[in-house]
């Protein structure tokens, strides 16, 4: 079932592209040096995992990066003992392995974990920067190279699970939002593999959709979908048919927005 | 015919409109025509009728004219439809029109049921809504007109489209059409960036008109020419290939698709002009290009010769420059005709963009100021305190001087090469010294509005931000503070935030509580059919949400055995640890224990359509909630000046969902004034004393809150804010959907401790009311 995580694994030895949008790797790299965790907020696929992944690799150090779910435990985090061949083992969860180790804890999508689960990551925090782990009565004190990292989406406004002020304030807070277009072009065009002109174009169409962010679509096309899209297009998909399944139909279920994003994509393509 | 039948009949029609306001034709008229109706049909058009009258007595006469001939051709629900379709004209377009609709039923209507008046732009006008906002970045509205055309914050298109035979193709056409006139305001058709007339005229070789001629340039300008009406023939035309242009290459999906419509109208368009000269060569060149979709190039002679359209995009004088050079090599021509041009280019309406455009101007100017005064605040703020330390004691503190920051657009001083043609920037950052400060999307859109309008971003704008944000001095505008306390029998006091001295005034508001009557009439089956569609499918997402019961591992004691904790046990004890008694699974039902309260604004602004899709968003979350289970009450606010702020009991939090509760949501009309403090933190109060794990305010309003009073300005957003920020440290959720034409610019900060939402459009709000709760609880 679960097999124990070595540290090595985490280490990211090839140099991840990342197109910087601002200060935020200078920042980072400054609350690093002075052991404050990371707090990154942003729509979804607006480069927050992959920002971590290059931070990781510039500072030398493992990345480990936790999805955070409902069902998330402490022990998932923590660790827990097994048994194997009558014996018990000990068996470092995720959070503990990076504390050892002095790597980077990321954990994604920090809301959709329960209240209780992540109250560890406080003492880790704040200037204690410890791990209890009470199942073997340890107390684990973090090294100077070890990071926490947590990422959450503003723009969901559910009041069930927003962050509490006791614990965000112990973090610095980098947003990552939507690059500029001339940025965000170059990211879609490098990482979808098309022409500069081809990205730019779904760049205009991302900036439309976004348009309708105040007229009732939750969230614009991200990055990520501008990728997907650019994808399938390379793969030699008709472009109107790629936009559609990459973007139009995942954005909204509302049949008139989702006819709305229709009828950009073909007015662009 | 039965006496009795008759007289009851009678009397009831009599309820309605008083005897006195028809003739006794008129009546015997109308009774004929009930008497050959259905007990039930007489009834339901007995409670149209009533829903009419009101409205407007003109009105419900003409109709009374009109059912008979309607009642031949309609059946039930047609006919309902119809009655619907009368009011929507007339609440839009005035008696007139409505009564037009009426008499003109085959046209109006029984086509429309047909299909033979192709695609309404009424049926379309969401998607082509949200299709155009999306394409400009910043919101158009629709209406129909004779023609297509722009004042440059409406877009007018004919009513109907009904050149193909298929909406489709249809779609298209309006498609096309709603995006000409977008982009003949992003081509600046209106010359509304003009700076140096004198300068133009010297350019031209005129001598610059007398001022007074006409306050609007474009008028003046054409007025100087020996035949006006072919300089702007050629001046219109040379801005339509342009817009095409621009078309073309900004939307090469909609140009390719459009070759089908250019095709269609071809031969009309050709036989219109046949017997006019002038310009008609070069429409068809253009049209011949569009119909294959090749890259626009101006037709060949005078045009070739005199246009230098690469500087177009820098310089908009020198498009006039050109037009004026064609029209002088045309002039002295014979007297030909000109070409009519194509529907697609659309009317040149110099006077209403004008009117338009003084309106705009002196709002968006105010709301960029502001906004952009708040938003470098901060930072203002903290450089005059780095100034202030550095100066030191001794010298005087200069509060107000917002002359030493500089405030500049930062694209310029980044050393950006400019690619894009001045009309596609969006000013995305501020300079504020030697900071970059990011604009949010509606500082932007606001930006993006000047821009289209003035063709640049005034330095004076910067400036006066810049002013503003360093010295907001507040001027105490209350007089001497009234007698504070004396409570009104039966009314709760509260006190109300005064921003200027950063205090409260104690138990300055009396707030009552009201009933409601339940009133019967049409509007709850009305509206319940017409968002039927929604209902349903809201009824079965919100099923979705319910508490449902779910397996938590874990547990002290449970259903069954829980193997990932036993394992776990067995290994903490081997190694010595004592193992966990926690070692079951158990079901539970997952609470979602949710309290929601609907607070919705009874000002009289609401009057008209604001207030029916308040009412239609309150019946349609209601019944979703149904099928949810979560508690919710629903109340209504209203007042006017501190000592009578009202509240009206729609719905309690534990009463059950029905007839009443309908009724009181049909009743729910517009009163005064909008104070908000004070329901909020009646509500608050409210909300304190109910058990539950969440517990949401949502509050429904139009726009500002106001007083007859002084509550207005800043000191009511201070107040209002305030009080949602008491609600929030009191551990309730506050949730603010604003209906407004447009989004304004205190709303971040009125709202912003807080969420909100935003509606621009209000046909959308019942939809988007329970989506927002679906997200807001899940
Ligand atoms: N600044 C960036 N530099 C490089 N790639 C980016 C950047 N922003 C987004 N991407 C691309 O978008 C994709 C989604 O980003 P990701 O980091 O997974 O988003 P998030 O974690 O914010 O949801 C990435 O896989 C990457 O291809
Ligand atoms: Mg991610």
């Amino acid at each position: 079932m679960i097999s124990g995580q070595r540290i090595e694994e985490h280490i990211i030895s090839r140099e991840p592209y990342y197109r910087q949008q601002g200060q935020e790797l200078t920042i980072a790299l400054a609350a690093y040096q002075h052991q404050i965790p990371l707090l990154l907020k942003g729509p979804t696929g607006s480069g927050k995992s992959r920002f971590m992944q290059y931070l990781a690799w510039k500072l030398r150090r493992p990345l480990i990066t936790v999805s955070c779910h409902d069902d998330l435990s402490t022990s998932d985090l923590v660790g827990r003992y097994l048994i194997r061949g009558g014996e018990t083992v000990w068996l470092d969860g995720p959070l503990t392995l990076a504390v050892r180790h002095g790597g980077i804890c990321y954990l994604d999508e920090i809301v959709e974990a329960r209240k209780d689960t992540t109250v560890v990551i406080h003492p880790l925090a704040d200037d204690r920067r410890e791990l209890p782990i009470e199942k073997k009565g340890e107390i684990l004190s973090a090294p100077p190279e070890f990071m926490l990292a947590l990422s959450y989406n503003p723009g969901y406004q559910s009041v069930v699970k927003d962050l509490k002020p006791s614990t965000r304030q112990r973090f610095v807070a980098l947003e990552l939002s939507y690059p500029s277009p001339e940025i965000e072009a170059e990211i879609v065009q490098h990482e979808a593999a098309i022409t500069r002109e081809e990205a730019e174009r779904l760049v205009r169409l991302a900036e439309m959709t976004r348009g309708l962010e105040d007229a009732g679509l939750q969230e614009g096309a991200s990055t990520r979908l501008l990728i997907h899209a650019g994808i399938l297009m390379g793969s030699g998909i008709e472009p109107r048919q790629a936009c559609k399944v990459t973007i139009s139909e995942t954005l909204s279920d509302d049949h008139e927005l989702v006819a709305a994003i229709d009828e950009m994509i073909s007015s662009l393509y | 015919m039965d006496s009795l039948f008759d007289h009851s009949t009678a009397q009831k029609l009599h309820g309605i409109i008083p005897e006195t306001e028809l003739n006794s034709w008129e009546s015997e008229e109308l009774l004929d025509c009930l008497a050959e109706l259905s007990p039930g049909q007489q009834d339901l058009l007995l409670q149209q009728i009533s829903v009419i009258w009101p409205v407007s007595h003109s009105l419900c006469l003409a109709f009374l004219e009109a059912i008979r001939p309607a009642l031949a051709c309609l059946d039930a629900e047609q006919f309902a439809a119809w009655v619907r379709g009368i009011l929507d004209r007339y609440e839009a377009q005035g008696l007139q029109e409505a009564r037009r609709f009426m008499v003109d039923l085959d046209n109006h209507f029984v086509c429309t049921l047909k299909g033979q008046s192709g695609l309404m732009l009424s049926d379309i006008k969401t998607r082509l809504h949200l299709y155009l906002r999306g394409v400009a970045g910043r919101p158009f509205d629709l209406e129909s007109g004779d023609l297509p055309g722009t004042d440059t914050a409406t877009i007018f298109l004919p009513r109907n489209s009904t050149l193909f035979s298929n909406d489709a193709t249809n779609f298209l056409a309006y498609k096309l059409l709603a995006s000409l006139q977008w982009a003949l305001v992003r081509v600046n058709l209106y010359c509304h960036e003009i700076t140096d007339e004198d300068a133009l005229f010297a350019r031209l070789g005129y001598p610059a008109p007398d001022k007074p001629a006409s306050g609007i340039f474009l008028t003046r300008f054409f007025q100087t020419f020996a035949r006006p009406k072919l300089a702007m023939a050629i001046y219109h035309f040379l801005q339509t290939f342009r817009a095409l242009s621009f078309l073309q290459k900004r939307l090469p999906g909609l140009m390719a698709d459009s070759r089908a419509y250019f095709q269609k109208i071809r031969p009309q368009l050709l036989a219109d002009m046949e017997d006019k000269k002038l310009l008609v060569k070069e429409y068809t060149f253009v049209l011949d290009q569009l119909c294959d979709n090749q890259p626009l190039e101006l037709p060949a002679g005078a045009f070739r010769k005199n246009c230098n359209p690469a500087s177009w995009w820098q310089d908009i004088s020198q498009i006039l420059v050109d037009a004026a050079h064609i029209h002088d090599q045309w002039k002295d021509g014979s007297a030909e005709d000109i070409a009519t041009p194509p529907l697609f280019q659309g009317s040149f309406l110099i006077e209403e963009a004008h009117a338009r455009r003084l309106a705009r101007r002196k709002k968006a100017e105010q709301q960029f100021i502001e906004a952009l005064s708040i938003r470098i605040m901060p930072s203002v703020a903290k450089n005059q305190d780095h100034a202030q330390e550095s100066l030191g004691s001794e010298q005087p503190q200069q509060p107000d001087s917002g002359a030493n920051i500089s405030l500049r657009l930062a694209s310029q001083q980044d050393g950006q090469e400019e690619k894009e043609p001045v009309h596609d920037r969006v000013i995305r950052h501020i300079r504020l010294d030697d900071q970059k400060i990011d604009l949010d999307s509606r500082l932007q859109e606001l930006g993006r509005e000047i821009m289209d309008d003035l063709g640049n971003l005034p330095q004076l704008y910067l400036d006066s931000a810049a002013e503003m944000a360093a010295g907001r001095s507040y001027e105490p505008n209350f007089n001497t503070p009234e007698q504070e306390g004396a409570a009104l029998k039966g009314a709760s006091l509260y006190d109300e935030w005064d921003f200027r001295r950063q205090g409260f005034r104690h138990n300055w508001c009396h707030l009552l509580e009201k009933e409601i009557q339940p009133s019967g009439g049409t509007f709850i089956a009305t509206a319940l059919s017409e968002h039927r569609g929604v209902i349903k499918q809201l009824k079965r997402q919100f099923e979705q949400m319910r508490s449902h019961h779910r397996f938590v591992g874990r547990q002290r004691d449970g259903d069954d055995i829980d193997l990932d904790a036993l394992i776990e046990a067995v290994a903490d004890h081997k190694a010595g640890l004592p193992p966990s008694e926690r070692l079951f699974v158990r079901q539970l039902r997952d609470q979602r224990d949710i309290a929601a309260l609907f607070l919705v604004d009874m000002s009289s602004s609401t009057e008209g359509w604001v207030g029916k899709a308040i009412k239609e968003s309150l019946l349609v979350m209601a019944e979703a909630m149904e099928s949810l289970g979560d508690r919710y009450a629903i109340y209504g606010f209203s007042g006017m000046r501190r000592t009578r702020s009202e509240v009206f009991r729609v719905k309690e939090m534990e009463e059950p969902y029905n007839d009443t509760v309908q009724g009181r949501i049909a009743a729910l009309s517009p009163k005064d004034y909008t104070r908000m403090g004070p329901p909020i933190r009646h509500f608050t109060k409210l909300l304190s004393q109910v058990e539950a794990r969440v517990r949401l305010l949502i509050i429904l309003t139009d726009g500002k809150p106001e007083d007859y009073d002084d509550y207005k300005g800043e000191y009511a957003i201070e107040d209002t804010r305030h009080a949602l920020i008491e609600a929030k440290n009191a551990g309730i959720h506050p949730f603010c959907i604003t209906i407004d034409h447009q989004a304004q610019d205190y709303i971040s900060h009125l709202f912003g401790e807080v969420n909100y939402l935003f509606i621009d459009d209000v046909k959308g709000l019942p939809r988007r009311m329970p989506d927002m709760y679906r997200v807001l609880t899940s």
